[in-house]
């Protein structure tokens, strides 16, 4: 059977790994590199990799680091993070990145997604919408890790940045980062079925289960990050991934 | 076994032996320069693995000293939420130690370290114990860009001992966890049945922090601001004396074999052998199997089987056996080789240079031998 893509989404700064909560409570988790060895040898379907610091610090995608990455990555590798030129992205292919992840730049250079798409295809660009609800109730997406509001609702956003030319969209609750509360389904449903474009879902895995719920509201693919780092009550770091038959009967009994 | 505390050895010495002489017991030879022999050619290690086995045995290889350890460390965990504490590397010993404490009906609180060099296997095996055994896990994760300065400055002081790094900071991680959960047990899987022999001339002591800071100050390019250490003081007179934790080695009340307790592990709880002692981490993998031998000409395989062969796990035969096998795949062996001079950020044509240096001693470098040569004094002439 077709396994939808269960993909780890490792937060990148400085050379190590961290993993935040709501964006904020940085924790360190480790060294990079070697988490990537050992998702590549748990054989993840496609890993995504945000450095969380470029665009709020201001500087490049950092290539020699990305390059080890992706040298030591069998699986696609999604990487976002302070992508703003066609020059970026093209370095970032020639990398060894599948995929180019924009967040910040969607809004302040929309054209970077038309230009991405015609040149590389619209698989290689994907669009991370983040969002939260603020003091009045009012669900709103933000760029710059989620620093600053666009004004637009996350249906708007998706719809717009679908126009652009977006290949996938990473829908990504600011809220539910980090906290394990399982997805935000009712959003997931609402903007799966108002584009076409396909829909990963990310922000608040808890468990396996979680996974086919998203899948039934319509995404195509889903992304976690705790869940895959943090283990048990002392929520210790131990990288963790769903055997392939555990997957698998999760989504058949969704199925 | 702590053995690793007479340093002061010239690997000039060691090309000096011309013809290698084997023990007619065990398989160490004159790879050891310390090594001495008997009139029936039976090396000094057989010696000292014997008088070990006798003190041993006086005192705990009994069951009921087995039942009476347990039962201490039980009582004394009455109402607390773990009555004693493990170091967990996803290795043998420290995997089947921890099956032990949770088939005596122990609850410990499980500790690991990641100083940036788990495999997948480790990981997981790591998690299926976990898992199965229904364990608490706790992480300790040391801060890649320190751990990395420090390993590339021992790799520039060309010493034997490349570890120094990783086992200073699980000791350090390990006591300082124990006293943060007020946890008075420590169960350590070190053991006389597997790691008896060990020539103290192959390495040093990781605990000399001195040693370490000596080292680092001398090669490394930023300051250690986060990477756990422990001080002389801390590990023999704070930890033991005045908090009153206690180190247990519970793996020598039992009649711990490998083979068996690789088997247990393996059909109890999923658990995968990764192939060699302290193989379960790419670096201590590199560094046994191809820096020691290249370098100095200690190939530690030998002394892991010859703790073996004297406690009657493996005939000699076999041991000599497992001797002609290569230390490394070539193919596995330059994959590794890229990738710890990339992940060390030591240009791969220096680690290269490195390989083909003859090595140099710790005494190079300062240390406090002379205040644990003392300590040892001190504790073998109170018995």
């Amino acid at each position: 059977m077709l396994i939808p893509r269960v993909i780890p989404c490792l937060l990148l700064t400085g050379s190590g790994l961290i993993k935040t909560r709501r964006f904020r409570h940085r924790r360190y988790v480790g060294d990079i590199i070697n988490a990537v060895r050992i998702f590549n040898d748990k054989e993840v379907d496609e890993l995504l990799v945000l450095d969380i610091d470029a665009t709020i610090v201001g500087y490049e995608p950092r290539l020699d680091i990305i390059t080890s990455i992706a040298g030591e990555c069998f699986m696609p590798l999604a990487y976002g993070g302070g992508i703003s030129s066609m020059k970026q992205a093209e370095e970032l292919f020639t990398a060894g990145v599948e995929k180019v992840v924009v967040n910040s730049a969607a809004i302040r250079q929309p054209e970077l997604i038309k230009q991405v798409s015609s040149n590389f295809g619209s698989q290689s660009v994907v669009v991370c919408i983040d969002y939260k609800r603020n003091w009045l109730g009012r669900v709103h997406t933000y760029i710059e890790s989620g620093r600053k509001c666009t004004g637009m609702t996350p249906l708007e956003h998706a719809g717009y940045v679908e126009a652009q030319g977006a290949g996938e969209i990473i829908i990504q609750s600011i809220e539910r980062d980090g906290c394990r509360m399982g997805y935000d389904l009712d959003l997931i449903r609402q903007i799966a079925s108002a584009t076409n474009v396909p829909l990963i879902a990310c922000g608040g895995a808890h468990q396996l289960t979680d996974f086919s719920a998203a899948i039934d509201r319509g995404a195509s693919a889903v992304s976690a990050g705790s869940m895959f780092v943090f283990h048990g009550k002392h929520q210790a770091v131990l990288i963790t991934y769903p055997e392939r038959h555990e997957l698998e009967s999760i989504f058949q009994r969704a199925a | 076994m702590n053995s690793n505390l007479y340093f002061n050895v010239l690997p000039e010495k060691l090309a000096a032996i011309e013809e290698r002489r084997l023990c007619t017991r065990c398989i160490m030879d004159t790879s050891d320069p310390d090594i001495s022999f008997d009139d029936r050619g039976i090396c000094s290690h057989c010696r000292d693995y014997d008088i070990l086995v006798l003190r041993q045995q006086r005192s705990c290889t009994t069951q009921s000293a087995f039942k009476r350890i347990v039962e201490e460390i039980s009582s004394h965990g009455k109402g607390r939420p773990y009555d004693c504490l493990i170091g967990l590397s996803g290795g043998v010993d420290s995997s089947y130690l921890a099956y032990v404490a949770r088939q005596a009906g122990l609850r410990p609180l499980v500790v690991h370290v990641d100083a940036g060099w788990d495999s997948e296997l480790a990981v997981k095996n790591i998690e299926k114990l976990v898992r199965r055994l229904d364990l608490d896990l706790h992480t300790v994760v040391v801060d890649w860009d320190e751990m990395r300065d420090l390993q590339a400055s021992f790799m520039r002081a060309e010493v034997p001992n490349q570890d120094i790094p990783q086992d200073h900071v699980f000791a350090a991680a390990v006591m300082s966890t124990a006293a943060k959960h007020n946890i008075r047990y420590v169960l350590n899987g070190s053991n006389t049945s597997t790691e008896s022999i060990m020539p103290r001339a192959w390495g040093y002591n990781s605990l000399d922090l001195r040693h370490l800071r000596a080292i680092h100050r001398r090669f490394g390019t930023r300051k250690l601001r986060t990477y756990p250490t422990i001080s002389f003081f801390e590990y023999y007179v704070y930890h033991p004396r005045i908090r009153g934790i206690r180190t247990i080695r519970l793996l020598n009340f039992l009649e711990y074999e490998k083979a068996k307790a690789i088997d247990i592990l393996q059909q109890q709880l999923g658990w995968k052998y990764y192939g060699g002692k302290h193989y379960e981490s790419t670096f201590t993998k590199f560094f046994q199997a191809h820096y020691l031998p290249t370098k100095f000409g200690y190939d530690k395989r030998r002394a892991h089987l010859s703790s073996l062969v004297v406690s009657g796990q493996l005939s000699r035969e076999q041991a000599l056996l497992e001797m002609q096998q290569p230390l490394y795949d070539p193919r596995q062996l330059l994959e590794d080789k890229e990738y710890i001079a990339k992940k060390l950020g030591i240009p791969f044509q220096e680690l290269d240079d490195i390989l083909a240096r003859p090595g140099k001693p710790h005494a190079d470098y300062p240390s406090n031998e002379r205040l644990f040569r003392f300590k040892d004094w001190l504790i073998k002439k109170n018995g």
